[in-house]
């Protein structure tokens, strides 16, 4: 059963039911979650919130970890803020199997490291890749397109661009 | 920019690819063995590279590395507009573009507020199942192939073919249709089309006859598939095995059931299952998918509903061609349309619908602009590659083919 | 038999030509692909080789999976960055001479992906020698580059590109 006092908020996005938990409280959360019959662990990810005026966001990652109970096929979405260089959270790679992968990919792509993953490695990108390609400071990268205002910036002053 | 290779961090961060220690001992009495199978192999279905640790010629350990067809189509999908999106979406799961396009199209839909019209979830559900067919399809005739069928493909493609047509027909172009958008269809559904689709449905299931034919009793295929690749139903969950990996083990769970959409709660059709949990298992249950595949078919058809095939919003989709000439105010929509796009309110909504290979879901967030702050694709491949270790544990290295083949991975969808 | 009349004889059943002639009307009827499919074109690329359309027609039917038989690398699909040493590789190792077909949008320029991810062309690694349109192109699109690269083979002689 899960406490009360671990849940910092809550609410209903767009008909999905979703709570929020302190970074270092998440892993407790979920593993009583797993108990109350949310067995799975459909996807986890992060979302990069940099200079992002929607709301006040309280850090700048936001982790995601969507659980749905196979029985009654209710989902919940539990969010937690992290911040810090690197971002640190706890691994569920032991509660929930898939999150393995999915932890991995999260590092590759966004720098979070997972305490406990018992292989956390570049899954997606080449393992000497630098940088963290989802961030938001990363660049989309790729060439400049001919005929696009970038190009014609380019070939004025290809020094600037 | 920090990639997090501080003091303290090395020691969490693994150092790449392990490899077995040299000389460890196998079972037989000599050494295990590690090869490198891919990614440039034919029988990986794409560019799959595993690592394997032999004992003889049983599998000891497995690892498969991905990322080879990694395409950013994650952080493409955020320098994109809302409405551009949609083809980048058709990418990734290269097998089932018309699913892919309906994952996101719910996603943007329900944080939009809006519901499309009844025959526009009716033609959506055509496409979703004939897309499930083609991809089945492909499914068939290259693992057909691995295990020894060859003339497989040639039937198998055959009517992907008649299926690729009708793709071009309603949408003009094959494979990657972007049919489906956020507010409805692309184009209502030609005369042609509907007339295609009759012959299709019509013919489709002696086709299916004449799979079985080659292959049901087939006594190569049955000695390659049966009791190979054994992955019991409590194993399938934790695992979080979806799609005909699951319901080969004997789990009922599709979302098409079980958390219906676009309108499938209005069908009649069976979810396939079979006990066996073995690769024969998983081939008896897309062949029985099949079936059901014509018989929603037959039904959306036969029911398909008169009316608009969008919504009635200009600021979301843009206006008849005809308006163009007459009316001011269409000009200006268009113009905005096609220039800056629209926004969606703030918030995230995860949608999932059932591919062929499973969950395919899109989980969207919106920041008010026109661009999506993050798209998260949910791929089904990426989460049944990982019981692919427990799936081939001892068994032969040839056996891995036809585990590889029926976990029917898709590896632009594992590696976005 | 007089001289005269093997003279006559053989004037109706030899054929004179070229070698260079000969080895590029023999190259370019068996030109053996790499079975190489990478993402969404390597499907098109299957449905080239099926009844439909038939490859086999114009005597490339025989794909092949190792790189040291194969003649002709077909590029199908989207090559990133992770898999761009690889294709190097693979190219590499195909036998003199060897013809690289970069099919589809992606392989060509990157297509609708212009990002970090991918290789912005494949050009950027090895030679090709046919472009091909498209996203995916049809499959008759590969046909019509198969028959564009034949003739070239065939122009080519002994040595191409040397």
């Amino acid at each position: 059963m899960i406490v009360d006092s671990l849940i910092v908020d809550r609410g209903v996005s767009a008909g999905d039911a979703w709570i929020t938990v302190a970074s270092e409280n998440a892993r407790d959360a979920l593993s009583a979650l797993k108990g109350d019959g949310y067995q799975l662990l459909v996807f986890l990810t992060c979302v990069d919130h940099l200079a992002d005026q929607s709301r006040d966001w309280p850090a700048r990652y936001e982790l995601l970890y969507q659980l749905r109970n196979l029985e009654t096929r209710e989902q919940l979405r539990v969010r937690a803020f992290v911040d810090g260089d690197p971002p640190r959270i706890d691994s569920v790679s032991d509660l929930f199997p898939p999150a393995n992968w999915d932890e991995r990919e999260t590092y590759d792509m966004f720098g979070i490291v997972f305490t406990g993953h018992p292989d956390l490695t570049r899954i997606l990108m080449p393992d000497d890749w630098v940088g963290h390609p989802l961030r938001r400071d990363y660049p989309v990268g790729g060439e400049v397109v001919e005929f696009s205002e970038e190009h014609e910036a380019w070939r004025t002053a290809p020094e600037k661009a | 920019m920090a990639d997090g290779a501080g003091e303290s961090v090395s020691s969490e961060i693994g150092q790449g690819i392990t490899i077995a220690k040299t000389g460890e001992p196998g079972a037989f009495g000599g050494e295990l063995l590690t090869i490198n199978f891919g990614p440039h192999h034919p029988s990986t279905h794409g560019v799959l590279r595993l690592i394997v640790d032999l004992d003889g010629e049983q599998v000891r350990r497995l690892k498969p590395v991905i990322g080879y067809l990694h395409t950013g189509i994650e952080k493409q999908a955020e320098a994109l507009r809302w409405q551009q999106v949609v083809v980048v979406t058709d990418r990734h799961d290269y097998l089932s573009p018309p699913i892919n396009n309906l994952a996101y199209a719910l996603a943007v839909e329900r944080l939009l507020g809006v519901d499309v019209p009844p025959r526009a979830e009716a033609l959506r559900v055509i496409m979703s199942e004939l897309t499930r067919l083609s991809s089945h399809l492909v499914w068939l005739g290259t693992s057909g192939i691995e295990l020894g069928a060859s003339t497989m493909l040639m039937y198998c493609f055959r009517e992907r073919d008649t299926i690729l047509d009708m793709n071009e027909e309603i949408s003009g172009f094959r494979m990657h249709t972007s049919y489906i958008r956020p507010g409805g269809v692309m184009a209502d559904a030609t005369p042609r089309f509907l007339e295609m689709l009759d012959r299709f449905i019509a013919k489709m299931p002696s086709n299916i006859d004449e799979y079985e034919d080659l292959l049901t009793m087939n006594p190569i295929f049955r000695s390659r598939t049966i009791g190979i690749g054994r992955l019991p139903a409590e194993d399938a969950k934790v695992l979080g095995a979806t799609g005909p990996m699951l319901r080969g083990s004997g789990v009922a769970w599709d979302l098409r059931r079980s958390m219906p959409y676009s309108g499938y709660e209005n069908y009649d059709f069976e979810v396939a299952t079979s006990d066996l949990c073995d690769c024969y298992g998983r081939y008896l249950v897309r062949i029985k998918e099949m079936r059901e595949a014509v018989k929603i078919l037959r039904q959306a058809l036969d029911r398909l509903p008169d009316g608009p095939v969008n919504i009635d919003d200009r600021k979301v989709l843009p206006p008849p061609r005809e308006e163009l000439e007459t009316s001011m105010e269409a000009v200006i929509h268009h113009f905005k349309l096609f220039t800056e796009g629209y926004t969606v309110p703030p918030g995230d909504v995860y949608v999932a619908v059932e591919s062929g290979r499973g969950e395919n879901g899109c989980y969207v967030v919106s920041d008010g602009t026109h661009k999506p702050r993050r798209v998260k694709f949910r791929a089904a491949s990426f989460v049944n590659l990982q019981p692919l270790e427990r799936m081939a544990m001892n068994h032969m290295v040839a056996d891995m083919v036809a585990i590889i083949g029926t976990a029917d991975a898709v590896l632009g969808d594992v590696d976005r | 038999m007089g001289v005269e009349a093997l003279a006559e004889s053989l004037g109706q059943n030899v054929l004179t030509t070229t070698l260079a002639k000969l080895i590029g009307w023999g190259r370019g009827n068996s030109v053996w692909p790499l079975q190489f499919g990478l993402a969404c074109c390597a499907i098109e690329m299957i449905h080239t080789a099926t009844a439909s359309v038939d490859i086999a027609r114009f005597g490339s039917e025989a794909m092949r999976a190792s790189p040291r038989q194969a003649d002709m690398m077909i590029v199908s699909g989207r090559v990133s960055q992770k898999m761009a040493p690889i294709l190097r590789t693979i190219y590499d190792q195909m036998p003199e001479p060897k013809w690289v077909i970069s099919m589809g949008a992606c392989a060509s320029t990157g297509g609708v992906f212009n990002n970090y991810a991918l290789l912005q062309g494949v050009d950027k690694i090895v030679p090709v020698d046919v472009y091909i349109p498209g996203c995916p192109p049809r499959p008759e699109d590969l046909l019509n580059a198969l028959m564009i690269l034949q003739e070239r083979i065939k122009a080519q002689g002994i040595t191409p590109r040397q």
